[in-house]
Formats: C-alpha cells, sequence, structure tokens
C-alpha cells in the first residue's frame, strides 16, 4: 500500500503571488493522491485573500485539505475565509478530520492549526495570570482536539495537520528563545496517541524539513521557504518502488523557476 | 558618574532592531515573520525570503519610511515554486 502526499504551508497568497503556483500545481495528478495545506495560506486572512487561494489552489484534480495558521486569523475573518475556501471545494479541518479514498487505501487526515507553548522542559505552564492560562489552554484544547480526531478516524493510514510544529526538530535554524511561539509538545502528544504515520506542519520559515516525535512518527516542516518548491510529495507505504517515482524528476527538473 | 545618552543621537540599536523587526510583522503592509533583522557594523541587514518580488521592494520601503537614518542592506529573496524535482519515500 501506497499513499502519495503532496504538502506546502505558508504560501501566503494575495494578489501579487496568483499564478506561481499553479503550473506546478498543474502536475499533482501525476505525482500525488493529494495536497495538504499546511496553514499560513493568506498575510491578513482576509476573504479577499482567500480568494486568491481559492483561485490559485481550487479546481484541482486531487483533493485539497488545510488547516489555517495565525496569518488567516489576522483580521478575525475566519468564517468568511473558511466559506470562500469550502466554496473552492478544499475541506478546512480545525479539530476533526476527512478520509479519503486512494488508490492505495482510505488515507484518514485530522488536523487543528494548532498553538505555541514550548516543548517539554522548556515550555509555558497553565498557571498564573489568566492570560498565561488561557495561553497554555488553548494549545492545551487544541491538542486534545488533534488527539480525539485522530483517533476517531477509520482508515488504513493516519496523517495529522497542523500549521505549529509538534516538535523541536523542525525548528533548527529559528532562535531557540522563540520556539515556544512556533510549537508545543503536547501536539506531538496528541500525534503520538494515534497510529499515525506522518505529521506535516508549517509556520517555522527558518526552520528544517525533517524530525521524528518521541514516539517515533516522522514529522515534516514543508513551509515553503524551508522547502523552496512548490510542493513537497511523499509515497507513504510499505510496497515502495523507486521506478514509480522517475516521471517527476523528469517533469519538475526541466522547469525554469527565475 | 552615570553617563547619559546624547538625546539627538536617537534610540539605541537595540531598540531600532526591535522596532524593526515589529514593523515587519505588524506593518499591514509587510506582515512577514520571517524576516531577520541582524546588526553589523555598517547597517542593519534584513535576510529571508518572500513570496513576490513586490513584498521584497514593499519592506526597503517601509523600513526605510520609517526609519530614515538607519542604514539598511537587504538580502532578501522570492522563494521558487517550481514542481518538485524529487519525492520522499517514506516506508
Amino acid at each position: 500500500m501506497v499513499i502519495r502526499i503532496a504538502a506546502v504551508g505558508d504560501v501566503h497568497l494575495d494578489e501579487d503571488v496568483v499564478g506561481r503556483f499553479r503550473p506546478a500545481l498543474e502536475e499533482l495528478p501525476e505525482c500525488a493522491d493529494v495536497l495538504l495545506l499546511a496553514g499560513d495560506l493568506t498575510r491578513h486572512g482576509t476573504e479577499a485573500e482567500a480568494r486568491c487561494v481559492a483561485e490559485e489552489f481550487g479546481g484541482l484534480s486531487v483533493p485539497v485539505v488545510t488547516v489555517l495558521g495565525n496569518h488567516d486569523h489576522q483580521c478575525d475573518q475566519v468564517p468568511q475565509v473558511v466559506k470562500v475556501l469550502e466554496d473552492a471545494g478544499i475541506t478546512v479541518l480545525e479539530g476533526n478530520g476527512v478520509v479519503l479514498d486512494c488508490a492505495g487505501g482510505r488515507l484518514g487526515i485530522a488536523g487543528v492549526k494548532g498553538f505555541g507553548g514550548g516543548f517539554a522542559g522548556r515550555c509555558a505552564s497553565d498557571f498564573g495570570e489568566p492570560e498565561m492560562k488561557a495561553f497554555v489552554r488553548t494549545t492545551t484544547d487544541s491538542a486534545d482536539r488533534l488527539g480525539a480526531a485522530l483517533r476517531s478516524l477509520d482508515c488504513d493510514m493516519l496523517v495529522a495537520l497542523t500549521h505549529y510544529s509538534p516538535v523541536p526538530d523542525t525548528l533548527a535554524g529559528e532562535p531557540l528563545e522563540i520556539y515556544p511561539f512556533l510549537g508545543s509538545y503536547q501536539l506531538g502528544q496528541a500525534i503520538d496517541s494515534a497510529p499515525t504515520a506522518l505529521a506535516v506542519h508549517g509556520h517555522a520559515h527558518a526552520g528544517t524539513e525533517r524530525g521524528t516525535t518521541p514516539g517515533g512518527v516522522r514529522v515534516r516542516n514543508v513551509a515553503h521557504p524551508v522547502i523552496k518548491q512548490a510542493y513537497s510529495v511523499f509515497h507513504v507505504g510499505d510496497q515502495l518502488d523507486t521506478d514509480q517515482v522517475s516521471p517527476i524528476g523528469q517533469s519538475g527538473s526541466q522547469r525554469s523557476w527565475s | 558618574m552615570t553617563h547619559h545618552r546624547d538625546i539627538g543621537a536617537g534610540p539605541p540599536d537595540e531598540y531600532v532592531e526591535a522596532e524593526i523587526q515589529r514593523l515587519l510583522v505588524e506593518d499591514p503592509a509587510v506582515a512577514e515573520q520571517g524576516i531577520t533583522v541582524i546588526r553589523r557594523e555598517r547597517a542593519l541587514v534584513l535576510y529571508g525570503e518572500v513570496e513576490s518580488p513586490h513584498r521584497r521592494e514593499e519592506i526597503l520601503r517601509r523600513v526605510s519610511e520609517r526609519f530614515p537614518d538607519v542604514p539598511i542592506t537587504s538580502d532578501i529573496g522570492v522563494i521558487r515554486a517550481q514542481a518538485p524535482t524529487e519525492i520522499e519515500q517514506l516506508p
């Protein structure tokens, strides 16, 4: 069983970016069963910017599943943003999941935006001022909803989709001082509470691609500034065949991107 | 004896650096969280990557407007958006 997953985050669309991703996106059906968007689709989270996302990522030949990021919350227009995306056929997850029938099996995707808080031993605690407790409880609630969604899905392969990072590994390159604003270990704990095959996140523009949760789940930071391509493709499964993956190399390597 | 800064000399560099960092995120015309401000001997250098050439120009314009006396150098790139040339296999 092999499921082909394409993913990118932090594309920060506005009118000035529309069309940049589309040529690469048109190639998706050749190399992926699904496209995951790891949040920060827009710059300020306006309805107008969401329409740019709909134009760029809507109407593709593969299903598109997304979570929102912190930028998508900036203008307090989340319901309008979600509606524009859903009208374009994009599935928006927040504390829930979806199961897709792929050629290689049933792919379950659970998603939340997530939040900050920090990582084990160096994290914020649910203690003190109301503002501090509200901060930590936002993270805990988000992680709890991710865990519940992951455990609820009936599928052959399980993927977790977040904007904030569940592990510090993929933040390497970011200043240590801002790790608590980039992710939280509770998200990793939620991912490890289910038989998750892969966790995908964005948010950390200066981070690195690869990491692992304490429970051994592979984590990939797909923030656009990190992967430096339109999307990354992961073939997840137990019967991988290298011959199957050659066409994408031929196609992508010939594209000019100046 | 305590030495006080000459008021005419402007705020210490560290505060300017902090203000620029916040401007990059909080100014709606910029809204970039991924730009790093580094203080060098002769100028403040802006590093990072953005999604379009327009955004790169806008960053320089807004920072220069707000801090006309601070020498700024920019090394901001535009992120490539080509199709991937390789896949990652995860057995």
